[in-house]
């Protein structure tokens, strides 16, 4: 297979910045051959039997005799005899078949490939193990060879001849554009680009100075300066970290009935801010999501970054408080997994692995064997509460402590053991007795009626114990007993220290310790993960091991977990595989979102899927050429944007023409700019930035923008909230996302639900829609805050309306406009006209 | 009547100003001509349409083309409703044992228990039903009863999803939002697909069991709560926005549209921005309808009666009930009504772990009367022949007994049931076995049922999809079948 020359091109300092792990086994990999494994029907033989054999030596027409869907049917072979010899290849007539200069079989089809024969052989000189039961059926071939799942390729930028290109990505939208007959739009004009930049990059209007400065700026790159300027403000993070949050579908509440609030779930969002901000490279930022805490355990922010693995929904009462060992237990377990399993590929990798859950996916090359192997991955995290911490000063102190408690409990235990060794008649008849109790205890019933006397044997046993050491005690030596009494007082202590110590601050994440609450407690390794039939928990298949998906060419799928008993290797192992420099498809999802946010539509149109039911890419050559010019320049996301904005495709205008119209209404090849409406969050701040009320403050507890009651089911009702409490007039990313009952104004302008994976949202206009942007007590009391603004800048009229426009619409009324607008407020006043002009739209929608 | 009647002290009549005010703001509707104009001419794209359209002609002709559809949240029993055991009568107190273990949610199977209720035989069909529902007994002969349903979870969120949605999971789309999605609007004046609450508040899983999932957000479930001071979030302004006048609002509607026509300038092939307009001359209608079905004043005092309004226990339902049939005359096209709300303490649903007798007598009477009230009133109408009526819950209860009194969760067997357009009144369709713990002919999920009632409006289940994250997403997942038996 020919490897990625951009593989080659990285710079290694890429890999150490994964981890040195990492790059061990990147060295490590070419020298795994498959003879040194026990060879895994499902994974390496099954698949090959499926689509190269099952066709006609199936159970129905068993061609030659020969049926090859179960172990007894392909062992007692066909009208030329044994075809599988176990332990014997060679003597085995399926080998022969499939093998020699014209192979017999499979019949008018190509031969198999020698990576095939070998697999085969290899099976059956290991004894041609076959799972118990295990029935195959015909599976279509599906070709692997998808533009998405193939290593890169060489891609030349297209060479024209053009004043209008600015950009390479120019050159490959003007080809297409050309070769359609048709043109780009012109360029907009400053007061629509800086509209159309600063909601872009900030989810914010431009402010009246910013708009004058850039008009009046009469430099050659003004445009660029202004981009840099808006790439380099905190207010870049927020709006770009609310579309990764919508991507991992992050939550606040667990979802589902008993929705209780996740009080922290908030570091996460605060680390996809933060790393938004502080451009953290693609391949950093994806490796610390999945497994930060295993491979940075420094870095308290690369735990932080697990919240990405806790963001989906929680099924609080499958987890707390059905008994284990029940089916309704296991089907949580799996769900739970499903969703990391699901979270994880669609985010970085655009597969639909999640259709393979109870069958082989229908229409891309992924099998349950690799869906279930990504189970694996997951098999020994929850989602839980878990400390990190940000001061470092404190987290040294804090291990310390630790280490020190650690020695204490050590020579506590051993002192304690040689306590225990004491024997004597009377301890012998007190351990007599509390055997006696507790026998009885396992033999009362679970009634009600029993309930006194398990209480009364719990009583006699909490004393027999009691007795029990002090006949321990009385008969220990002096020195063991000071020496014991020591121990504690030194325990104590470092107890007591550690209690002083400010709370340790916790973050909602992917856990493997955590405090048990109800019959929800951590694995202490991984759970087995069993291939399911159907999906059905009941139905298990045979054991699975940790691996990546084969489909996607490049990067090793077999995973090397270091220690597979020990949870955070196995995420580790996929986050390494994700990293990987061979895995081009993790940067064609990447750059494909990066490009919708900005044009409004993806090169694909279906960002989490880049399978065959996904859409094609409108300009296939040219995500490629940025998914490497990404990786090439090390996954900056911020020279991505300003690659892409700086372009004279993103610089046209969206004024459309009958021509291009015809040619390509819906304007997948970019003859103008996408008209976008402006989604809930940026409606939500706009307001507020218009009305100058926004509080810019960062981060930190989300804010309850509800009523909140906790009960069996807590209860959240947004209808209570004072829309006078100035902590909601912060960013909406800000906002406590409550799964089940969503804000009513925020979801009805079609906010992501964080119950599911929000690759791209919906844009609808319903009057339910109107009547929020008319009535909904928050934008009715802004625009009231809106006019009082106005009043402050200007007593005219004119001047107030003036400054409205200016402020909320970046640009001055018409004579025409102010004549009408000056009538109906000296009729109903400036409140009036403030609500309108939130409801305009021309507020809504930027060109 | 000899109380007030509770509707009318509600909050449009306590302020009479109100009244006064919504009606005079309809003067000021002048551009219904327009909304009309797009949607005649089809420049209302279904996508961005401001009231749903059908995404595409019917499979088959339909036998209804409504729905209305109760759910009895925290999970009604069976066996004491609908499903008739007279093994559990003559074993009553007696150890139970089905012959293998059982798994149950909370505690481990008690003693056989009958039914608090007696039972008896109705109607020409000769349907057994308890004495907890005498009302909806007097209707046997218009309802097909499904005494085979499964559930594929045992814990009340997972399984309301599935009911509503047909996955256990959160995120889906519920069978309103699909049938919206599917049928489209019949009305302008109204939302399309309108949930009624209980009045003590929402069932577990909250508005996600009427949410539009990943459909666009117009098929949501629009909450309307008769009882509460603003039954439709934000269909009018608050009170405290004194600058608001009715006014202020007709001419700031006008400006607004010249505004919004001026902007389209340039920009007049963006059918988004029509869309817009029309979508605030629609909420300008919805302001004047919405207050007019939510208005029972003219109803008669015979029908009050009818659905319980003149009874406290019965009054909240009722009213709902009403409601419901207001809406479905006014072309809404999917009413959802809730008995029972969240699984707390005391108990306000029908999740009775604790005292069937003392918990489920207080739902049942609550619901019977007002739901036999509401089939019969769309009989009377002539509207019962193209509206389906489904009663189900999302899962049933134990034939054993729970701390002596109680019942636990019961996803092995559960009765729902259907009446009206298409359904062949007087059918049982399934069996449970002779304790009611097991579906034994028949096993039945929401699948089935979903299929159904899609069928019966014209529309092929397996047809009706939407594309998300890789997959032709159905209401039915990759199962159901339609049930022909039950089908007139």
């Amino acid at each position: 297979m020919p490897n990625n020359r951009l593989a080659h091109r990285r710079p290694v300092t890429s890999a150490l910045r994964i981890a040195a792990p990492a790059l061990l086994l990147l060295q490590l990999l070419g020298s795994m051959t498959a003879r040194g494994e026990t060879p895994n029907f499902q994974r390496d033989v099954a698949p090959i039997l499926q689509q190269h054999c099952l066709r006609c030596h199936n159970p129905s027409k068993a061609s030659g005799g020969l049926d090859l869907s179960t172990t007894k049917s392909a062992l007692a072979g066909g009208e030329s005899g044994q075809v599988i010899v176990p332990g014997r290849p060679d003597d085995s007539l399926l080998i022969a078949y499939v093998t020699g200069e014209k192979p017999e079989m499979p019949k008018e089809s190509p031969p198999l490939a020698k990576a095939a024969v070998d697999a085969l052989r290899h099976w059956i000189a290991e004894g041609a193990a076959w799972p118990e039961g295990l029935v195959l059926t015909e599976r279509r071939a599906i070709d692997g060879n998808w533009w998405s799942l193939v290593p890169p390729a060489k891609v030349d930028v297209p060479r024209l001849d053009s004043p209008w290109i600015r950009t390479p990505v120019d050159a490959f939208i003007l080809a297409e554009l050309k070769a359609h007959d048709l043109a780009p739009a012109p360029e907009a004009d400053r007061r629509t680009l800086i509209r159309r930049l600063t909601y872009d990059l900030h989810g914010l209007p431009p402010g009246p100075q910013e708009i004058d400065a850039y008009l009046a700026d009469t430099r050659d790159d003004a445009y660029e300066q202004l981009v840099d300027r808006l790439l380099a403000s905190p207010r870049y993070g927020e709006r770009w970290g609310r579309h990764w949050l919508d991507v991992v579908h992050f939550g606040e509440s667990h979802g589902y009935d008993k929705d209780k609030p996740r009080p922290n779930a908030w570091p996460y969002r605060d680390y996809v801010i933060r790393s938004f901000n502080l451009d953290i490279p693609y391949d950093v930022f994806a490796v610390q999501q999945v497994a930060g805490d295993v491979l940075f355990p420094a870095d308290p922010w690369a735990t932080v970054a697990t919240g990405f693995i806790a963001a989906g929904p929680w099924d609080f009462v499958g987890h707390v408080e059905l008994r284990e060992g029940t089916v309704d237990k296991d089907i949580a377990r799996s769900n739970d997994r499903d969703d990391m399993v699901a979270n994880t590929m669609s985010t970085f990798t655009s597969l639909t692995v999640h259709c393979a859950r109870c069958h082989d996916h229908k229409f891309d090359p992924i099998s349950q064997a690799d869906y279930y192997a990504l189970q694996a991955v997951f098999a020994g995290v929850d989602r839980a509460d878990r400390p990190y911490e940000l001061d470092p000063r404190l987290a040294q102190l804090r291990s310390q402590l630790a280490a020190e408690r650690s020695q204490c409990t050590a020579r506590l235990s051993a002192l304690r053991q040689q306590m225990a060794k004491i024997e004597a008649p009377e301890i012998a008849a007190v351990d007599y007795r509390l055997k006696e109790l507790a026998a009885e205890l396992t033999s009362l019933p679970q009634s009600e009626d029993a309930a006194p006397r398990r209480k009364e044997i719990e009583r006699q046993t909490a004393s027999a114990r009691e007795a029990r050491q002090k006949l321990i005690e009385a008969r220990a030596s002096q020195s063991l007993r000071a020496d014991l009494a020591a121990a504690e007082r030194q325990l104590q202590s470092v107890d007591d220290r550690i209690a002083k110590l400010p709370k340790p601050t916790m973050v909602y994440a992917g856990a493997n310790r955590f405090d048990p609450q109800g019959t929800f407690s951590a694995a202490a390794t991984p759970r087995p993960i069993y291939l399911l039939a159907r999906g059905d928990v009941r139905n298990r298949g045979p054991l699975v091991e940790p691996s990546a998906p084969r489909c996607v060419q490049g990067p090793d799928p077999q995973l090397h977990v270091d220690d597979s008993n020990i949870e955070g290797q196995r995420r580790a192992a996929l986050a390494r595989w994700l990293a990987d420099p061979r895995n081009a498809l993790v940067r064609r999802s990447i750059v494909n979102r990066v490009w919708q946010y900005h044009f409004g539509a993806g090169i694909v149109d279906t960002p989490n899927d880049f399978g065959r039911m996904g859409s094609a890419p409108s300009h296939p050559a040219l995500l490629e050429w940025l998914a490497q010019w990404f990786a090439a320049g090390g996954h900056s996301l911020k020279k991505l944007h300003k690659l892409l904005l700086t372009s004279a495709v993103y610089r046209q205008s969206s004024k459309s023409d009958a021509h291009g119209t015809q040619i390509d209404s819906s304007n997948r090849l970019l003859w103008r700019m996408n008209r976008q409406r402006l989604d809930a969050e940026c409606i939500h701040d706009a307001i507020l930035a218009v009305s100058g009320k926004l509080d810019l403050t960062m981060g930190g507890p989300s804010v309850q923008q509800f009523f909140f009651k906790d009960d069996h089911s807590p209860v959240y009702d947004y209808a209570r909230y004072d829309v006078d409490d100035p902590r909601g007039w912060r960013r909406s990313v800000y906002r406590f996302l409550v799964r089940s009952v969503p804000d009513p104004f925020m979801e009805c302008l079609d906010c992501a639900d964080p119950s599911i994976m929000t690759p791209k949202r919906n844009a609808t206009l319903t009057s339910i829609q109107a009547l929020a942007l008319l009535n909904n007590p928050f934008v009715v009391r802004q625009a009231e805050l809106f006019a009082e603004r106005l009043r402050a800048i200007s007593s005219e009229a004119s001047g107030q309306i003036e400054a409205a426009y200016r402020l909320a619409l970046a640009r001055n009324p018409t004579d025409e406009e102010r004549r009408a607008l000056a009538d109906y407020v000296a009729r109903h006043g400036l409140e009036n006209l403030c609500r309108l002009i939130f409801n305009s739209n021309e507020f809504v929608f930027i060109d | 009547m000899n109380r007030p009647d509770k509707f009318t002290a509600d909050a449009i009549h306590a302020r009479p100003n109100r009244r006064d005010f919504l009606w005079r703001l309809g003067g000021g509707l002048g551009g219904i001509a327009l909304v009309q104009l797009l949607a005649e001419s089809g420049s209302l794209a279904p996508a961005s349409a401001a009231e749903p359209r059908a995404v595409r002609p019917l499979d088959h002709p339909a036998k209804a083309k409504r729905v209305v559809q109760f759910f009895m949240s925290g999970a009604a029993s069976q066996c004491d409703l609908f499903d008739y055991k007279p093994e559990l009568i003559k074993r009553n107190g007696q150890p139970w044992d089905p012959g293998e273990k059982v798994e149950l949610f909370q505690s481990t199977p008690g003693a056989c228990m009958a039914s608090p209720w007696a039972w008896k035989q109705y109607g020409e069909c000769g349907h057994w039903m308890s004495d907890l529902v005498p009302h909806l007994a007097t209707c046997v002969d218009d309802i097909a009863f499904i005494h085979s349903m499964v559930s594929k979870s045992n814990v009340h969120g997972p399984a309301t999803f599935m009911q509503n949605t047909g996955f256990v999971l959160p995120g889906f789309p519920s069978m309103g939002a699909w049938i919206s999605y599917g049928l489209g609007s019949m009305t302008d004046e109204l939302p399309t697909f309108v949930v009624l609450p209980d009045a003590r508040g929402f069932p577990p899983n909250g508005p996600g069991n009427w949410s539009a999932g990943f459909l666009p957000a117009t098929h949501q479930g629009t909450l309307i709560r008769p009882s509460a001071p603003n039954p439709i979030a934000d269909l009018f302004p608050p009170p405290s926005a004194r600058y608001l006048t009715a006014d202020s609002q007709r001419d700031g509607r006008r400006l607004l549209k010249q505004l919004n026509e001026q902007h389209l300038a340039g920009r007049d092939d963006d059918s988004r921005l029509d869309a817009r307009i029309a979508s605030y001359e629609l909420a300008a209608r919805l302001q004047l309808s919405a207050p007019e079905v939510l208005d029972i004043a003219n109803e008669t005092e015979a029908t009050r009666r009818m659905y319980g309004l003149d009874q406290e226990l019965t009054q909240d339902f009722g009213r709902n009930c009403l409601i419901a049939r207001r809406l479905l005359e006014r072309g809404v096209r999917f009413v959802q009504v809730w008995s029972g709300a969240d699984n707390g303490f005391p108990r306000r649903n029908w999740d009775s772990h604790e005292d069937l007798a003392r918990d489920h007598a207080v739902m049942g009477q609550s619901m019977d009367q007002p739901a036999a009230a509401l089939i019969k009133d769309l009989k009377a109408r002539g509207m019962l022949d193209d509206t389906i009526v489904i009663w189900t819950t999302e899962f049933g209860r134990m034939p054993c007994s729970q701390g002596s009194k109680g019942r636990d969760h019961n996803p092995f067997a559960f009765t729902s049931w259907l009446a009206g357009g298409g359904i062949r009144g007087g059918a049982s369709y399934g069996q449970s076995d002779e304790w009611s713990y097991k579906a034994v002919v028949n096993p039945t999920y929401c699948y089935d049922l979903h299929a159904t009632v899609l069928h019966l409006l014209g529309l092929d289940h397996q047809r009706l999809t939407f594309r998300h994250n890789g997959i032709d997403r159905r209401l039915t997942d990759v199962h159901g079948s339609v049930i022909r038996e039950i089908l007139a």
